[in-house]
């Protein structure tokens, strides 16, 4: 079984506990419009060109090759409270090679970082072999999510709404895009989803960075975001706070590993 | 700890050099006074430390509560330059400069309290008086005794003309006499460490500063004379002291000047040693910031998770230390080269990196560099060139390279003459009472070697070994005139090595075997040497000191060999990889597996030291919880069993600004190759190396 791969980071800090290194898989069915991860967005591996020279992003991986590989960090991850964090892209579009990997890794604690747009079934297999889910939920609204990210939210919301039953603790992520996802509707919207869901450690709240377009010129492509990018966020998490849902404003966590 | 406003003035008015205005250079001219009184160059060392103590009037500012500035610029020389020349031809060897880059007995020195060595002294006389040497010898020591506590008085009588009665005490008790306060202590601890320097001496490191102040703190603390807020504004007054005259200095750029402190670790009996002191010299540490002086902590895959957070504090702002050291690896390879185990358990850092024992080790740690590029290049060309029909013979051929080079470093230092040093002597363990100056030996009379450029080496003879030997499509005639070429016209077989060759610092088993390879035959090599003509031995070592730049590009003087365009893709003059790091400019995949890769190395046969350096984008420390991973980091680089290391954070974007525009970045500190140092201060060949470090990708 083979997949591609756009990054491997280690000692990546942003992306689950402990000690860790974070897989990008390349290929993601949304297009949402602060993505900061361009190279992640097209399935098959391309091009970067910058000042520096010229990079391929995305290398076509055996599973077992990619799991010998993860598996040989084993004793440094495994002691420090870490493990393997599958990001992308989505990690869930490439799922058959996520799953032969998961299944070669060796005691990993693995974390899936996902916008959780899959099949309801695929989703509920690949979160019951995870140790925590990084769940992106984005707006609520299914005519703005589709607005915004290209895509329906349907499957999104039916995933997360099936979290609870799967039994693996997750953080649901928001990126807080100014006057996008940031206005009180969505994070009323977003706190009222979440309230007594079971397995819910906290909510994140991802401000967002303007390195966003950092890499687009790279890719080939215009970073041309439709709202104001300077805008204030909309930072209040009374929201939340009113419905007693554990809330986190990260850092500036939602730049991508250099 | 936020500095107090007191301190923080006082740090600035120090970067600022507001106490230049005290510095002349007037110096005492020692050659002509030993002349006229015909001194043997013994008497001539005592001399000038009596005379340099004599020229320095104290100073006392109001807001100082540890004083010593010096104001004598320059340290003069012992004879004429004809004098010398004369002096010279009846050595027998070839005469060292002055004696640096050990650490001196601090503890005992304080413990015991100057007038207590100079008795040692005078009973050793008593004892020996019947051989000349020892009476010379121990009446220079006695000579520069005298000079220090002459100088302690003269700065005590100033202060109780100030009205400062609480420095008078403690500058009358100490260093004379065990001081009573942590206070005292501290001050004690800077006027000998002062005169090590006006004595011509370089690279004084303060060696394991927490232990041997630890018990004076205690004390004052139990007895209720100072709380913590108080001893830490002591200890940050004297950080900061140590900064005063760093300029004067010398070293290759300004920081490198060997100011080393070690914390923590096992004390001679291999109990745990870490104590209050420890945690607060490195809050003062990060209060300070500053870069003397220069912290090294001692861990192992057990150490407290709390202390390596309070570490990574350091490491987030950017200081280039912590520099770490697993003592489940030093101590266990120092014993296994001769050490003893309480000595070794005792160890601490010379100035940058290279392990020593304070008091006890007449140790030259940094002979010189072996290049591992070089010894590969010139085994791969001539093996190419003769047609070798298989890898072993270039690695054959590289290993009598490896000979050849240490055979030649070491061959002429085997004649070496180290120069009396009687002040500095009183400060270690054994001459007081063998009547023997340390140039003649101590305990320890190793030398280092540091071993330069392995994973350039390693990424060399691993082309090789893929292309040429096991694929065999590189033809041998098209990689000897590329190289020939520095690879003009020949972009897309310099891209095939640079890219497509496994690379050293990715935990790739295949390039690391030739890293481990090229380690062991150094190993073998410096044991062939045997003893080195001072009862010591060969320490090989991973670290490279500035040797990553001139192996690269040559320097008036090296003895070294310089390589051009190597086999791993590398051009002509780039610079290899500082210490323990992957050559600059190679992809690999991150810190876990480069620790992994340099874990390999057998650092039961090689003790020199010599950092895994890694460098970090300063993102990293986003968010609340960077510190605890990077203290995981640590923890991971102990565990995977790797030596030593040191951790760079550094913004690509403000190296930038700081190379444009130096006014508004003259507190950016980073590490250079064992030291930190203000990047506005360095050469722009070292400021280009720090910045092409973090260059890499997109």
């Amino acid at each position: 079984m083979r997949g591609i791969v756009f990054d491997i980071i280690e000692f990546a800090v942003h992306d689950g506990p402990g000690l860790r290194t974070t897989v990008f898989l390349k290929g993601c069915p949304l297009r949402c419009s602060w993505c900061h991860n361009p190279e992640g967005l097209h399935p098959a591996p391309q091009i970067l060109t910058s000042p520096a020279g010229e990079r391929l992003a995305g290398r076509v991986w055996e599973a077992s090759e990619l799991a010998a590989l993860l598996n040989r960090q084993g004793d440094l991850l495994r002691p420090n409270g870490g493990g393997v964090t599958f990001s992308g892209g989505e990690p869930l579009a490439q799922y058959e090679f996520l799953l032969a990997v998961l299944a070669r890794l060796d005691h990993l604690d693995v974390v899936l970082d996902t916008s959780g747009y899959a099949l309801p079934e695929v989703y509920a297999e690949v979160v019951s072999r995870c140790a925590l889910i990084y769940q992106d939920l984005k707006l609520v609204d299914p005519a703005a999510h589709v607005r915004w990210t290209g895509a329906d939210n349907a499957w999104i919301l039916a995933n997360i709404a099936q979290l609870p039953r799967l039994g693996v603790p997750f953080v649901l992520r928001v990126p807080l895009v100014p006057t996008v996802t940031d206005t009180p509707l969505n994070l009323r919207a977003i706190a009222r989803l979440a309230d007594g869901l079971d397995g819910l450690l906290r909510v994140d709240l991802l401000p967002y960075h303007r390195a966003a377009g950092g890499k687009y010129r790279a890719c080939g492509m215009d970073f041309v975001p439709d709202y104001p990018e300077d805008a204030p966020l909309n930072l209040d998490l009374s929201p939340f706070d009113d419905l007693g849902v554990p809330v986190r404003l990260a850092g500036e966590s939602y730049d991508a590993p250099l | 700890m936020p500095l107090s406003e007191r301190l923080s003035a006082m740090r600035e008015a120090v970067r600022a050099g507001a106490h230049h205005h005290y510095r002349h250079d007037d110096t005492p001219d020692i050659a002509a006074e030993a002349a006229a009184r015909g001194l043997t160059w013994a008497q001539r060392a005592a001399l000038r430390t009596v005379r340099m103590c004599a020229g320095e009037p104290p100073i006392i500012e109001p807001d100082q509560r540890i004083v010593f500035t010096r104001t004598q610029r320059r340290v003069p020389p012992l004879y004429t330059p004809d004098d010398w020349a004369a002096f010279r031809a009846t050595l027998d060897g070839d005469p060292s400069g002055e004696i640096n880059n050990i650490c001196a007995d601090w503890g005992a020195v304080l413990d015991q309290g100057l007038l207590a060595r100079r008795a040692q002294a005078l009973a050793t006389r008593a004892r020996l008086a019947a051989d000349p040497a020892a009476v010379e010898f121990l009446e220079a020591a006695v000579a520069t005794i005298d000079s220090v506590l002459d100088l302690a008085a003269r700065y005590a009588a100033e202060a109780r003309r100030l009205g400062r009665n609480d420095l008078a005490a403690a500058l009358d008790e100490a260093p004379a006499n065990r001081p009573t306060s942590f206070h005292a202590a501290l001050q004690a601890l800077r006027l000998l460490q002062a005169v090590v320097w006006l004595s011509g001496h370089m690279h004084v490191g303060l060696g394991r500063l927490d232990q041997y102040l630890w018990p004076y703190l205690a004390a004052d603390l139990a007895a209720g004379r100072l709380d913590w807020p108080g001893a830490e504004e002591l200890l940050a007054e004297f950080f900061i002291s140590l900064n005063r005259d760093s300029d004067l200095y010398p070293g290759v750029q300004v920081g490198d000047n060997g100011q080393s402190v070690m914390l923590g670790g096992v004390d001679r009996a291999g109990r745990e040693a870490v104590n209050p002191l420890t945690w607060a010299a490195l809050r003062v540490a990060g209060a300070v910031a500053m870069i003397d002086p220069k912290i090294n902590l001692r861990v192992t895959p057990d150490t407290d998770h709390e202390l390596l957070r309070e570490a990574s504090r350091l490491t987030r702002l950017g200081l280039g230390f912590p520099q770490y050291a697993n003592d489940d690896q030093v101590i266990p390879g120092l014993v296994a080269f001769g050490y003893d185990w309480e000595d070794a358990r005792d160890y601490t850092v010379a100035a940058c990196w290279e392990f020593i024992i304070p008091g006890r080790g007449m140790e030259i740690v940094n002979v010189g560099a072996v290049s591992f590029p070089a010894a590969a290049d010139a085994a791969i060309r001539a093996g190419l060139a003769a047609g070798d029909a298989g890898f072993q013979s270039i690695l054959d051929r590289c290993e009598a390279e490896i000979r050849a080079q240490v055979h030649a470093l070491i061959e002429p230092e085997r004649r070496l003459i180290l120069p009396p040093a009687p002040y500095f002597s009183v400060l270690m363990d054994g001459p007081l009472a063998t009547g023997r100056d340390l140039s003649a030996g101590l305990k320890y009379n190793n030398f280092g070697l540091h071993g330069a450029g392995c994973a350039a080496g390693a990424d060399a003879l691993q082309a090789i070994h893929e292309l040429v030997y096991d694929q065999r499509t590189l033809a041998p005639g098209d990689l000897l005139a590329a190289l020939d070429a520095d690879f003009e016209g020949y972009e897309s077989l310099r891209t095939r090595l640079r890219e497509t060759v496994t690379k050293v610092g990715n935990n790739d088993d295949d390039a690391d075997a030739q890293l481990v390879w090229l380690f062991e035959r150094f190993a073998a090599a410096c044991a062939a040497e045997g003893d080195n003509g001072r009862g010591g031995r060969i320490r090989p070592g991973t670290g490279t000191a500035m040797f990553y730049v001139w192996l690269a590009r040559g320097r008036a003087g090296l003895r070294e060999p310089v390589v051009g365009a190597t086999a791993d893709g590398r051009h002509v003059g780039d610079l290899f990889g500082a210490n323990l790091a992957p050559t600059p400019g190679v992809t690999v995949r991150g810190p876990l597996s480069t620790l992994q890769t340099f874990a390999k190395i057998p650092y039961d046969q090689i003790v020199n030291g010599g950092p895994v350096t890694l460098e970090l984008a300063d993102n990293v420390f986003r968010g609340d919880e960077a510190l605890d991973k990077v203290a995981l980091l640590v923890r991971a680089f102990a565990q995977v069993g790797c030596q030593q290391m040191q951790i760079n954070t550094v913004n690509l974007a403000t190296l930038e600004d700081a190379q444009r525009h130096p006014e508004q970045h003259r507190h950016l500190i980073v590490r250079v190759w064992g030291w930190s140092g203000y990047f506005v201060e360095l050469d722009p060949v070292y400021q280009e190396h720090v910045m092409s470090r973090h260059r890499h990708g997109l």
